[in-house]
């Protein structure tokens, strides 16, 4: 059986965005099955036509980094987000989180499954890498 | 040295090499051997890591300047 990643994603910012689907897409890319759990204000990263910006006064910057960022060849939250999912990697949206934000499934990007803390834990119980992306 | 297919990462930063690094090895049939160049100073380590967490034998490195060519044996 493949091992298990499961991340666990809080924050909706650009640098949030990134890192859970850097890490995701190599995982798989590693043969690994991975779990991404987006709760609180991670959750938004999940939202269809959701652009993320860097946190706080850096949020201005945003435009720079992409720009940057596009030029060196690295991939946009948006393009690391495909690749995430042709590579199997599973996305789930917190289902509390969804009412406090109040986000509904017809908000959600194609894919991503409703879980709740307990099925969440159910599949990091059993993962060898387990993070807190917040 | 030998191989049966190149792949050309010149140019892509991690995590890139590697998710297509897995790609192209699906098309790889057992024994064979994929060229992966890539000048991704990660790549360095990375390569190797990869090569010993899904069990694919890495043959051999070769530096040239900031390019690197990594020789990779299907499993």
């Amino acid at each position: 059986m493949a091992e298990k990643m499961c991340m666990v994603v809080s924050e909706g910012s650009f640098d949030k965005a990134m890192m859970p689907l850097i890490l995701g897409t190599t995982a798989a890319s590693m043969g690994m099955e991975v779990h991404v759990f987006y709760t609180f204000f991670g959750l938004k990263l999940l939202t269809q036509g959701n652009k993320p910006k860097l946190p706080g006064m850096m949020r201005l910057f945003t435009g720079m980094i992409r720009k940057k960022m596009a030029k060196n060849n690295i991939p946009l939250p948006e393009e690391m987000m495909k690749t995430a999912l042709d590579l199997g990697v599973n996305f789930y949206a917190c289902s509390t989180s969804m009412t406090i934000m109040g986000v509904t499934e017809a908000d959600l990007m194609k894919g991503v499954k409703v879980l709740g803390a307990s099925a969440f834990l159910n599949l990091a119980a059993d993962a060898k890498v387990n993070l807190f992306i917040g | 040295m030998d191989k049966d297919a190149s792949l050309d990462a010149k140019g892509q930063m991690c995590p890139m090499p590697i998710v297509m690094l897995a790609k192209k090895m699906k098309e790889l049939k057992s024994g064979q051997v994929l060229e992966l160049v890539a000048d991704d100073i990660g790549a360095k380590e990375d390569v190797p890591a990869w090569c010993s967490r899904t069990g694919n034998a890495l043959l051999g490195v070769e530096q040239d300047g900031k390019i690197f060519r990594f020789y990779i044996r299907m499993k």
